[in-house]
């Protein structure tokens, strides 16, 4: 299975330029949705079939945190006016639904938020998502991200054949 | 009214954070929505309300009221100066 990862405190405005650029919705997103997003870019960028719809892909985001940064983020500009914009990112599924609209993937999309990273829990979820007839792959990503500048940040991409052998 | 034109530009590009672009590259007789001009979206429409109410005092009642409001930078720009309070 192909495995990408993003070093924590990394650049993402820099790594966007390089791996998609054509996105600019991309400086809207949270930190959790910008890591997943340039993940999912780093994983599928050499596919063939890019951007065809499909609907046997499934999206699956597992955290610790997940989305408290931004959650943070919101709260303080309550104080002042309340941000639509940083109101939006306040769950922590909605990365999953970026990776899903950027790639029009219509197959299921998850975001699970574990207590802490145990790959054995992970990876049994994953089985479980692979239960149905449909999905064939899916972007499978850990992104724990406390905060805009710290991270783990991981991402594979994974075949049915992969994970049910 | 240039000058407001040229600040409004300016807050907007920030406030919906739209990287690398310049008060330059935006038409101000552009529509604001829409496949044309910025293309912005619902969100934006509300940041956009805040925007007004943060730095103006002014207050829309309705996102839909914004509709007419935002139509283009330049009708913005002629709101505020005809509303603002601050």
């Amino acid at each position: 299975m192909k495995h990408v990862s993003i070093p924590s405190g990394a650049d993402l405005g820099a790594l966007y330029r390089q791996v998609a650029g054509d996105y600019p919705k991309f400086f809207k997103m949270d930190v959790l949705s910008k890591l997943g997003f340039l993940l999912t870019e780093m994983l599928v960028a050499d596919e063939t079939d890019r951007f065809q719809p499909r609907e046997d892909r499934a999206v699956l985001v597992f955290s610790r945190e997940g989305c408290v940064a931004n959650d943070r983020h919101y709260a303080a500009s309550m104080a002042d006016f309340p941000s639509p914009a940083l109101f939006v990112y306040t769950l922590p599924n909605i990365v999953a639904g970026e990776i899903a609209i950027r790639n029009k993937y219509a197959g299921e999309t998850s975001a699970y938020v574990l207590e802490k990273y145990d790959e054995e829990q992970l990876w049994a979820l994953v089985r479980e998502a692979f239960q149905d007839r449909c999905t064939q792959s899916a972007v499978v990503a850990w992104i724990d991200c406390p905060s805009d500048t710290v991270w783990q940040a991981d991402a594979w991409l994974v075949s049915r054949e992969e994970i049910l052998k | 009214m240039n000058e407001l034109i040229n600040e409004l530009k300016l807050k907007v590009i920030e406030a919906l954070n739209l990287e690398g672009m310049t008060p330059e590259d935006i038409d101000e007789n552009a529509p604001l929505f829409g496949d044309q001009g910025l293309g912005l979206d619902s969100i934006d429409v509300l940041e956009l309300i805040v925007l007004l109410e943060k730095n103006y005092g002014i207050r829309l009642a309705t996102p839909q009221e914004g509709k007419e409001v935002f139509k283009s930078m330049a009708v913005m720009a002629e709101y505020v100066a005809a509303n603002r309070k601050k």
